[in-house]
């Protein structure tokens, strides 16, 4: 198995490794009901217990799922190189509804490599949930031909451990990738991508909210690479950080050379609840190509007293008013989720954390 | 578009214009680095004990270390035993004035266009400013000017080595003090062998009655340059420093390594302004300054303020990151860059501002600008502890690529622990676009001269920060490193 990374790397600085590895010694339980975490919509069911496919629990549909392994240099996602994993194909033009894909974990360390797959023009939402405990590793390969589209929305509601994400993407010719994720659960958690745009006019809007508290420390490392023509990204991020937490998110976008007309917009902000909160933020671009559009901005901060005076003289509540303000800080990056019901399950599960936190 | 481009870089490829070496009789250390080098220079300067004994103890450290590799950088691995550590041009002992100086030297000075004479002609003119020069050629401070109206104004200006003889309590107290011996490689590894350079002492109350300034020359062959900086400005002070440089051509690769540290006391300022354009190598990256900078102030006074302005147009490798440390209560940091690649150099520059103290504020305006095959990357950092409240910051990173072989990078770190604080970071890229240079045509400027126009405007927020002695040359600068480049 290949070796984890160390603090030491300038790539690795903010990532929690003590975190991981005591969540990886940690000793199993049992396993949490899915029942709970499924969306009361209909659409294919799938479930994964410590990265093992549970087909009694799942029923798939059209969608095509076969076994695979993967291999990947990155430091993490190699950790699930070599794990029995699969291949999970959303072409069937029967998918409409969201496929839901609930990730339990019962502790110690679970390693799931798969690849999300989608034919010329096929369009597919995906919704995942990460429940449990322990060290929960996924790498994902994503494979986007021409014309299609996938819609993910990913929540990361274990209620401790660790949770890794790699996500290692193509997204071919006018093909688009949206995917946003939702960091509320006590868990520590480290979002890591590579995403190329390696068709022209390709699109990808990847970002999310990671809500930290307590002692926790959850950050996204997230990279899109333009290689191609007139491709357009977008990377919005919210970071709220309260107690001792530590929110992290580097964001870079990189232009290669040759890839003209690219727009690439990257938005990070972070909120601190407390003083003795940390958010940490590296908004990166790297740039080879001169005709180009490319920006970022990145703010930290409180939550704005004059908003909050507003909100008061209106009669709201001093925890009323901050809960309100919170909640549309994090609504940036959560309302870019297309479908009503997983966005209002989305915002639903942050209210909670804001609820529990202020 | 395209043609346009291919124009403009065939034109950017010009041939370094104050390119040339002179020779002038060297004394030189022994190829390579040891114990016996530090020793060497130690000897050469007349240190007493406690300098030796402090190189030494850096040099133990230097070879515990290893080359950092985090920049975006693509360096062939240097061997610093191939480097000479140490030269000094065969001076005539004590020199009174500027007319004793080594006639070879005065001419290297004119080839270059240094303003020393007609800066003379200022200081002669009744009520005009007043610059203080103080040259160092090669290694060795070779001649010091205006020495008497600062001694009156009770300002020490010494070359570094001067002051380590005559002030050592002073010297001894700050050296190290901002930039500790183990800070960084190219750090430690000046600190062992640091040549020459310039100490600063600016007493309470007191505001310097002219710029200060020092020209760098690197010229002698295979000879490494480690300048050491100290300027102390004490409670209630003011200090302009100016620092600039332009070198030789040469074939080898030349390695910098200075160190400079600042400290304002209490209601101190400092502003310090650099304009570099050592020899940047030639179209295929041959040859070209490899410069290696740590450059700090510390802030630890309240209300102190540390201005750094820095137009960097030369060497092949740029590593450089001018900083703050904020400690003291509003307390203000500044840090106002251009930076302009060409052909195949490239520059790694920026800055950090650590927010200690209260209410201390920080504003960084960068701008990149790209030609050639170069590479530039702005990184930074901005970090705000747990007890510094009312903290604020702003930055702007703006970069420009002429041309599509070149790359442009942008790497904020922004590290947040009090909520109070204000961050902001913008950064944008762009290019020239066809619409400013057709409109700066049709007006009758040829291309380099809209090229030209439109660069400075897009530095210009950076230049207007520059005295009014730099900002002649660093224009004419930004000119001459683009010509031609046409977005």
């Amino acid at each position: 198995m290949a070796t984890l990374p160390t603090n030491a790397q300038e790539a690795w600085r903010w990532t929690d490794l003590a975190a991981l590895t005591s969540a990886a010694a940690s000793p199993r339980g049992d396993a949490p009901a899915a029942e709970s975490y499924w969306l009361g919509i209909p659409g294919p069911r799938i479930v994964f217990v410590d990265g093992v496919y549970a087909l009694e629990h799942s029923t798939p549909g059209h969608v095509a799922l076969s076994p695979l392994t993967l291999d990947t240099a990155h430091p993490l996602g190699a950790q699930a190189s070599g794990a029995a994993g699969w291949s999970i194909d959303l072409s069937a033009a029967e998918i409409v509804d969201p496929v839901q894909i609930v990730h339990l974990a019962t502790g110690a360390e679970s390693h799931l490599p798969a690849r999300l797959t989608l034919d010329e023009d096929a369009v597919a939402q995906v919704v995942e949930t990460y429940v449990g405990t322990g060290w929960t590793n996924r790498l994902t390969q994503i494979d986007l031909e021409r014309g299609a589209r996938l819609m993910r929305s990913v929540r990361l509601l274990q209620s401790d451990g660790f949770v890794s994400i790699r996500d290692e993407a193509v997204v071919g010719e006018a093909a688009s990738l949206i995917t946003q994720f939702l960091g509320a659960g006590g868990m520590g958690s480290r979002i890591d991508a590579m995403l190329t745009l390696d068709g022209d006019s390709a699109f990808v809007d990847y970002g999310g909210a990671l809500l930290t508290r307590e002692q926790q420390r959850q950050e996204c490392a997230v990279a899109v690479r333009h290689a191609a023509l007139n491709g357009s990204s977008r990377q919005t991020w919210r970071a709220v950080a309260a107690d001792r937490s530590q929110a992290s998110l580097a964001a870079r976008v990189e232009v290669a050379r040759g890839a003209q007309k690219t727009d690439g917009e990257q938005s990070l902000r972070g909120l601190l609840l407390q003083r003795t909160a940390t958010v940490n933020l590296k908004p990166e671009l790297e740039i080879f190509a001169d005709d180009v559009k490319c920006a970022h901005g990145a703010t930290v901060g409180e939550l704005d007293a004059r908003a909050l005076f507003y909100l008061r003289s209106r009669g709201v509540s001093e925890a009323r008013a901050k809960a309100l303000l919170t909640k549309a800080f994090v609504s940036d990056a959560l309302d870019r989720i297309g479908d009503d019901t997983v966005r209002e399950a989305f915002a639903a599960d942050a209210d909670t954390w804001l609820e529990a936190s202020l | 578009m395209a043609t346009k481009n291919a124009e403009a870089l065939a034109a950017a490829n010009k041939k370094y214009e104050w390119g040339f070496s002179s020779d002038i009789e060297q004394d030189f250390a022994p190829k390579g680095l040891s114990e016996d080098t530090v020793r060497y220079i130690s000897a050469k300067k007349n240190e007493p004990e406690w300098m030796l004994d402090w190189r030494l103890k850096a040099f133990r450290l230097w070879q515990t270390m290893e080359a950092p590799d985090w920049s975006k950088l693509n360096i062939d691995p240097i061997d610093y035993q191939d480097a000479y550590y140490y030269a000094e041009p065969k001076a005539k002992p004590k020199l009174g004035s500027l007319d004793e100086v080594d006639p070879e030297i005065l001419r290297v000075y004119e080839k270059l266009g240094i303003p020393i004479e007609e800066q003379k002609v200022l200081a002669g003119v009744e009520g005009s400013r007043k610059v203080a020069v103080d040259a160092v050629f090669d290694s060795v401070s070779v001649a010091t000017t205006f020495r008497k109206e600062l001694e009156a104004a009770g300002v020490i200006f010494r070359s570094i080595s001067e002051a380590i003889r005559e002030y050592p309590d002073l010297v001894r107290k700050w050296l190290g003090k901002v930039v500790p011996q183990r800070d960084n490689f190219f750090a430690t590894l000046n600190c062992a062998v640091f040549s020459d350079g310039t100490f600063v002492y600016i007493p309470e109350g007191v505001r310097c009655p002219m710029e200060l300034s020092t020209y760098f020359r690197i010229n002698a062959e295979n000879t490494g340059q480690f300048e050491r900086t100290l300027i102390v400005a004490d409670k209630g002070s003011y200090v302009s420093y100016l620092e600039g440089c332009t070198a030789p051509m040469r074939d080898e690769n030349q390695l910098h390594a200075a160190v400079v540290e600042l400290v304002a006391l209490d209601d101190a300022e400092i502003k310090y302004s650099t304009v570099q354009n050592w020899y940047p190598g030639d179209e295929n990256g041959k040859g070209g300054i490899y410069n290696f900078v740590t450059k700090r102030a510390l802030c630890q006074g309240k209300n102190s303020k540390v201005s750094w302005t820095q137009v960097e147009t030369g060497s092949a490798i740029t590593w450089k990151y001018p900083s703050c440390v904020l400690a003291g209560e509003n307390s203000v940091g500044e840090f106002y860059s251009v930076a302009v690649t060409n052909n195949r150099q490239q520059a790694d520059t920026g800055t950090k501002m650590i927010h200690l103290g209260k209410r201390s504020r920080s504003t960084i305006v960068s701008k990149g600008i790209s030609a050639g095959r170069s590479d530039n990357t702005y990184r930074g950092l901005v970090r705000v502890g747990p007890s510094a409240e009312g903290v604020r910051n702003f930055t702007q990173c703006d970069s420009l690529l002429l041309g599509d072989q070149c790359g442009a990078h942008t790497v904020p770190y922004i590290e947040v622990k009090n909520p109070s604080a204000q961050i902001e970071h913008e950064a944008t890229t762009s290019k020239i676009s066809e619409d400013q240079m057709f409109y700066a045509m049709q007006r009758g400027l040829d291309s380099e001269a809209a090229v030209a126009l439109i660069v400075n405007g897009f530095a210009r927020e950076v230049l207007q920060q520059l005295p009014m002695e730099f900002a002649v040359e660093a224009q004419k600068l930004l000119g001459i490193s683009l010509e031609g480049s046409v977005g």
